[in-house]
C-alpha cells in the first residue's frame, strides 16, 4: 500500500556566526574580494533541516621561508615557488584557493630568527601578490607569536587578516593587536568542547566581537585521532545549533599540517609494499582527512598539496548541490 | 526616621545644581554638597571617609551607614535586605544625596559583627557545643561501697565486684580484660573498697550479645566526671573534641595537620606508601602521634588526666580508618575497590596506642564503601538530612570531596578527588583556619588594593580556606584574573608581578605579615583551587542528574569542611564552588565528621542511626560515570563554562564592568 513517509526533522534554534575574512579597498583593506564563512543553521549538508548560506572554503598554506622539512612529494609539486612566499601565494590563488594561510616559521633559511621587519615585509609581499584574504599564523611559541603578530597586525591594519593561534595560555596580546588594527583571531584549543568554549568566552571578555573569531578545535589526521576531532567538532556544532552562543564560531582545520606530518605521507621506503605509491598515498591521506572534517562541520580547510585542492573543491561542490 | 526611598539609576538632571546639607553623626561634621553627590564622596569632603574595601562598587557592604533623616536615592540594593532598608541602612558608595540628610556612621566592628553573617550570605560555623537530644552515652560511672572480704566471706575480688554491681546497680554480665584484672585487687584495697567502676555498657539494641565491660576502677566517688573524645581523622586535618559525657558538652577542641602528610598528600599516595616495608606501621604511628599530640594539648589545657577519658569515637574516610586500625588499605585502591570491613569492631585504646585510658573503648563509625567513609556517615548524622522531607544536598569539602543527596527516604552518595587546597595544603601560603589566617578579603576594583581580615585580628600568617574563596572571588570580580584563572600581567599595580610560578598577586606585603615574607597567591595555586572547586561542582552536578533531578530542585544545601570559621556563600557561588541559588538555601555546618562522632559518643540512639544511615546510602562510582570528566572540564572555569548556570554572577560582572 503506497503511503507518504515524513522524515523527522530536527528543529535547531541556533546558528553559526558569519565571519568575513579580508577587506576590500572600500572597506579599508586591499583585497580583491572577501570571503564569508559560517551562517549555518543545520548540521553539515543536511539542507532539509536548515540553511548553509556559505559553502566551506579552501585555504592553501604558504610559508615565509623554504620548508625543507616538508615531504618530498610537496617539495616536488610546488617546485621553486616554495622559495618565495609571494610567488607561492600567487600560484596558490591560480590553483583555486579561496584563502592564503601564511605561516611565519620564526626562523629563516639561514637558521636566524625572523625579525619583525622581515615578517611584516613578507606579509606585505603576500598581500601584494594575491587579492585573496590572508590568514597569518605565528611560529607557535608564545613570545615569538606575540612579537611577530603584533607587528604584522599593525603593518596590515584594516586588512581583516585572521591572526593566530590564540591559546588559553596566550591570547591577550594577539587579541588586543587584532582589536586595535581591525583583524580577526583564531582561537585554538586541544580537542575538547569545554576548552574551546572557554577560550571563546575569554576572547569575548576582551570585547572582541564574536563575528571576528574563528575556532580551531585542533585537527587529528587520518589514523592519528581523526575520529576524536570529528566527534568534538560534531559536539561543538550540535551545541552551537542548540543555542549555546559561545560555541557558534566557524571552524578552521589545519588539515595539511597534520596530514603531511604523518609517516604515511612521508615514508617512501621501509614500509610494506601494500602501502603503494607515496604520492598517491600521501595526497589521499590529505583528501580523506579534509573530506571527513568537512562532514563534521569544518568551514575552512587549510591544505598543502595542489592536487588536493582540486579534489576537495569538487567534493564541496557536490556536497553543496541540493 | 529614614527619608523617602527612591530606587533609580543615576541622578535627575533638573536638580543637579541645587545644594544640600549633609550632617555626619556621631562626629557632627557638616558639609554642603551638590545634589546628586554620592554619600561616600560627601564623607570624604567632610573629612570622615568611609571604608571602601571593594572600591565603591556596592559589593562588600562595609560602607554601611544609617540614614537618620533626609532624602536619598539608592542605585541598587543587592547588599541590603528589605528590613535593613526599612531601618534606614544604606551603602555609602551606592547612595545618592537628594536633599538635606543626617547620616550615622556606625563603628566598623559593629558592621562586621552584625551584618556579615546574615546579609553577605556568610554563615558562622554552627558547632553545637552541646548535644540537644537525649544524652545516652555507653559509658557509665557507678559508685560502689563494697563490703570488704572477711573469713566469713571469702568471695574473690572479681566475683565480689560483679556481685555488688548486680546488687547495687542491677548491672549484669560485666567482663574485664586481663590487664584490668591484674591491678584489680590492689585498686580495690587502695580505695578501701569505695570505688567508681567505669563501664562501657555497649548497646544491647545494636548488638544483643553486647555486655558491659569494666574499663577502670577509680578510688572513691568519681561519678561527677566522665569524659570521652570525638575524633575526626581527615586526610589533611585531624580534629579532637574533648567531651564531658555527663553534660554532653564539648569542653574544648584542638586540630592539627595529619602527620601522615609527610609521606603523601592524598589517600592514594598513602595507600601506596602502606605497601612499602613497614609502611603501614609507620602510617599508623604517624596518625597516632598526631592524635596523641592533640590529646595531650587538650588534657593539659583542661587539667583532665588522660586516664579519665574512657571512650573515643572515631570518624574519617575509609582509608584513614583502616590506617588508624593498621588494616592494609591495599584493596581500597585496586578494582573493584573493597575495604576490609564496613562496620569496624570496637577496640581498646591500648591496642591502637591512643593516649587515653588504655582500656577505653575506641569505636570507629561505619563506612559505606572504599571512598565514602565514616566521615560521611557521621556527616549525614550531624546534618540531620536523614530526618527531613526536603531534598537536601550535603557537600563535604575535604581532600576528598564527598557528596550526599537525599532525604528521609533515600540517600545517594559519591566521592571525588578534590585535593587539599581549601584546607590550606597545596597552596603556597595556605594554612589551616587558625590564628593569623586570612579569612576574608576585599579588593578595591580601582586600585587593586586588598583589605584582609584575619582570625583573631592578628598580622597575617597565611590564607585559610574561606580566605581563598574570598580572594579568588575578589580577584575574579575585579578582573585581576580572567575566567581561566590567569593573572593579568598588564595591571597598574605592584601587587601583580611574575614570580617563580608564573603570575602572582601580593595579598600582604612582607612588612605587614607575621611571616616576614610577602603573602602571595600564584597561578599554580589558582589552578589547584580551580581543580578543587571544579571536582566538587562536577561531583554534585553528576550526582543530582543521576537521580533525574536538577540542581534547582534542591531545597537545601548543607556545607561541611575545614574552610574556616564560616563560608561566604556569595563568594563561593562567584567562583562556581556552589550552585547559583538563593543564599538562604545554604547552611554551613563546619566539621560535620567530628560533629557526628561527637553525637555518636554522647548518644547510643545516634550511634545506631549512623549504622542505619550507612545501610541506607547508595554509592555512585564517578569513575564509572562517563559524564564526570566532561562536567569537570566544564567546571574548570570561573564561574563555569556554562555561564547560564550562574546568572547572578554574570549580572554582577556586567554591573561592575569587569
Amino acid at each position: 500500500m503506497p503511503g507518504t513517509v515524513e522524515i523527522p526533522k530536527e528543529k535547531w534554534t541556533g546558528a553559526i556566526r558569519q565571519v568575513t575574512l579580508g577587506a576590500t579597498a572600500d572597506q579599508g583593506g586591499s583585497r580583491a574580494r572577501t570571503v564569508t564563512v559560517g551562517g549555518e543553521t543545520t548540521l553539515p549538508f543536511l539542507f532539509f533541516e536548515g540553511a548553509i548560506p556559505n559553502p566551506p572554503v579552501i585555504a592553501l598554506e604558504v610559508q615565509d621561508s623554504y620548508p625543507a622539512d616538508w615531504s618530498p612529494v610537496l617539495l616536488q609539486a610546488w617546485g621553486d615557488a616554495l622559495r618565495d612566499p609571494a610567488t607561492w601565494a600567487r600560484k596558490a590563488e591560480e590553483l583555486g584557493a579561496d584563502l592564503i594561510m601564511l605561516r611565519l616559521r620564526g626562523v629563516n633559511s639561514n637558521g636566524q630568527l625572523t625579525t619583525t621587519a622581515q615578517a611584516t615585509a613578507t606579509v606585505r609581499a603576500v598581500l601584494q601578490a594575491t587579492g585573496l584574504p590572508v590568514i597569518v599564523r605565528g611560529p607557535g611559541q608564545a613570545e615569538r607569536d606575540n612579537e611577530l603578530l603584533v607587528a604584522v597586525a599593525e603593518a596590515a591594519a584594516g586588512e581583516r587578516l585572521a591572526l593566530g593561534l590564540c591559546e588559553d595560555k596566550n591570547y591577550r596580546t594577539i587579541v588586543a593587536a587584532a582589536l586595535a588594527h581591525g583583524h580577526l583571531v583564531i582561537a585554538s584549543s586541544p580537542i575538547d568542547v569545554n576548552l574551546a568554549k572557554q577560550l571563546n568566552i575569554l576572547i569575548s571578555d576582551m570585547r572582541m566581537p564574536l563575528d571576528r573569531v574563528l575556532m580551531d578545535p585542533t585537527t587529528g589526521a587520518l589514523g592519528y585521532g581523526l575520529e576524536y576531532t570529528y566527534s568534538v567538532m560534531e559536539r561543538l556544532r550540535i551545541a552551537a545549533l542548540t543555542g549555546d552562543s559561545m560555541t557558534q564560531q566557524p571552524m578552521i582545520c589545519f588539515v595539511g599540517e597534520e596530514s603531511w606530518r604523518q609517516k604515511e605521507s612521508r615514508a617512501a621506503s621501509g614500509v610494506p609494499a601494500q602501502w603503494g605509491d607515496l604520492e598517491k598515498r600521501s595526497v589521499t591521506w590529505e583528501i580523506v582527512t579534509a573530506t571527513t572534517l568537512l562532514e563534521s562541520g569544518a568551514d575552512i580547510v587549510v591544505l598543502r598539496h595542489p592536487k588536493t585542492v582540486g579534489v576537495i573543491r569538487n567534493t564541496i561542490r557536490k556536497l553543496m548541490a541540493q | 526616621m529614614c527619608g523617602l526611598w527612591v530606587y533609580e539609576m543615576g541622578t535627575s538632571d533638573e536638580r543637579r545644581n541645587r545644594k544640600a546639607i549633609v550632617v555626619f553623626k556621631p562626629g557632627g561634621q557638616v558639609i554642603e554638597v551638590e545634589i546628586g553627590t554620592l554619600l561616600s564622596e560627601a564623607a570624604v569632603l567632610a573629612g570622615v571617609p568611609l571604608n571602601l574595601p571593594c572600591g565603591g562598587q556596592g559589593r562588600c557592604g562595609r560602607c554601611r551607614v544609617k540614614i537618620e533623616h533626609g532624602s536619598v536615592s539608592h542605585r541598587g540594593g543587592v547588599r541590603l535586605s528589605t528590613v535593613d532598608r526599612e531601618q534606614g541602612w544604606a551603602l555609602g558608595c551606592q547612595t545618592v544625596i537628594k536633599g538635606d540628610v543626617v547620616v550615622l556612621i556606625p563603628e566598623q566592628e559593629k558592621i562586621e559583627v552584625e551584618f556579615k553573617p546574615r546579609v553577605v550570605g556568610a554563615e558562622r560555623i554552627a558547632i553545637a557545643a552541646e548535644f540537644s537530644g537525649e544524652l545516652d552515652p555507653s559509658i557509665r560511672h557507678v559508685y560502689l561501697r563494697i563490703p570488704p572480704p572477711s573469713l566469713a566471706d571469702q568471695t574473690s575480688d572479681w566475683d565480689r565486684l560483679r556481685r555488688e554491681l548486680v546488687l547495687q546497680h542491677g548491672i549484669q554480665n560485666v567482663s574485664a580484660s586481663l590487664s584490668t584484672l591484674r591491678t584489680l585487687s590492689r585498686d580495690l584495697r587502695e580505695a578501701e573498697w569505695n570505688v567508681t567502676a567505669v563501664l562501657d555498657m555497649g548497646d544491647p539494641i545494636l548488638d544483643p550479645c553486647a555486655h558491659p565491660r569494666l574499663i577502670d576502677l577509680l578510688p572513691g566517688d568519681q561519678t561527677d566526671r566522665c569524659y570521652g573524645v570525638a575524633i575526626d581523622i581527615g586526610t589533611t586535618s585531624n580534629v579532637v573534641y574533648l567531651v564531658d559525657l555527663r553534660s554532653g558538652r564539648v569542653i574544648d577542641r584542638a586540630s592539627a595537620y595529619n602527620a601522615q602528610i609527610q609521606v603523601g598528600e592524598d589517600v592514594i599516595s598513602r595507600i601506596i606508601f602502606a605497601q612499602k616495608q613497614d609502611g603501614l606501621q609507620r602510617l599508623q604511628r604517624l596518625v597516632i602521634k598526631t592524635l596523641n599530640g592533640l590529646l595531650e594539648e587538650l588534657t593539659t589545657r583542661n587539667q583532665i588526666p588522660p586516664r579519665q577519658i574512657s571512650k573515643a569515637v572515631v570518624a574519617g574516610n575509609t582509608t584513614m580508618i583502616q590506617l588508624f586500625l593498621e588494616l592494609d588499605p591495599r584493596y581500597i585502591r585496586e578494582m573493584p575497590f573493597i575495604p576490609t570491613l564496613s562496620q569496624p569492631l570496637p577496640v581498646t585504646a591500648e591496642e591502637v596506642g591512643l593516649a587515653i585510658n588504655p582500656q577505653a573503648t575506641v569505636d570507629c563509625l561505619p563506612v559505606v564503601g572504599a571512598y565514602v567513609g565514616a566521615d560521611i556517615t557521621a556527616g549525614v548524622l550531624a546534618s540531620g538530612m536523614y530526618d527531613t522531607d526536603a531534598l537536601t544536598l550535603f557537600i563535604d569539602v575535604g581532600t576528598n570531596g564527598e557528596i550526599v543527596l537525599g532525604n528521609r527516604d533515600w540517600l545517594i552518595t559519591c566521592a571525588c578527588s578534590a585535593g587539599p587546597a581549601f584546607e590550606g595544603s597545596g597552596v603556597r601560603h595556605g594554612m589551616r583556619a587558625t590564628a593569623g589566617a586570612i579569612e576574608e578579603v576585599w579588593i578595591d576594583a580601582r586600585t587593586y588594593e586588598p583589605t584582609c581580615q584575619t582570625i583573631g585580628n592578628l598580622p597575617a600568617r597565611g590564607i585559610c580556606g574561606s580566605g581563598m574563596i574570598g580572594l579568588l572571588a575578589e580577584m575574579f570580580i575585579t578582573g585581576i584574573i580572567d575566567k581561566a584563572g590567569k593573572i593579568r600581567r598588564d595591571l597598574p599595580t605592584p601587587r601583580v608581578r611574575v614570580g617563580d610560578h608564573g603570575g602572582e598577586y601580593v595579598v600582604v606585603w612582607a612588612n605587614q605579615s607575621a611571616v616576614g615574607t610577602d603573602i602571595v597567591i600564584n597561578e599554580v595555586d589558582i589552578e589547584n583551587l580551580l581543580r578543587t572547586k571544579g571536582a566538587i561542582y562536577a561531583g554534585f552536578s553528576v550526582l543530582v542528574r543521576s537521580v533525574g533531578v536538577e540542581l534547582a530542585d534542591v531545597e537545601q544545601v548543607f556545607i561541611a569542611g575545614a574552610f574556616g570559621q564560616y563560608i561566604n556563600i556569595e563568594k563561593a557561588i562567584q567562583i562556581g564552588l556552589l550552585p547559583d541559588m538563593p543564599w538562604d538555601r545554604f547552611h554551613y555546618l563546619g566539621n560535620t565528621s567530628a560533629l557526628g562522632a561527637f553525637y555518636a559518643l554522647v548518644s547510643r540512639p545516634m550511634r545506631r542511626q549512623v549504622v542505619e544511615i550507612a545501610r541506607k546510602m547508595t554509592y555512585l562510582e564517578l569513575s564509572a560515570d562517563n559524564s564526570f570528566y566532561d562536567q569537570f572540564m566544564s567546571a574548570l572555569f570561573l564561574p563555569h563554562t556554562d555561564l547560564t548556570a550562574f546568572p547572578s554572577v554574570i549580572r554582577l560582572l556586567e554591573r561592575t564592568g569587569s
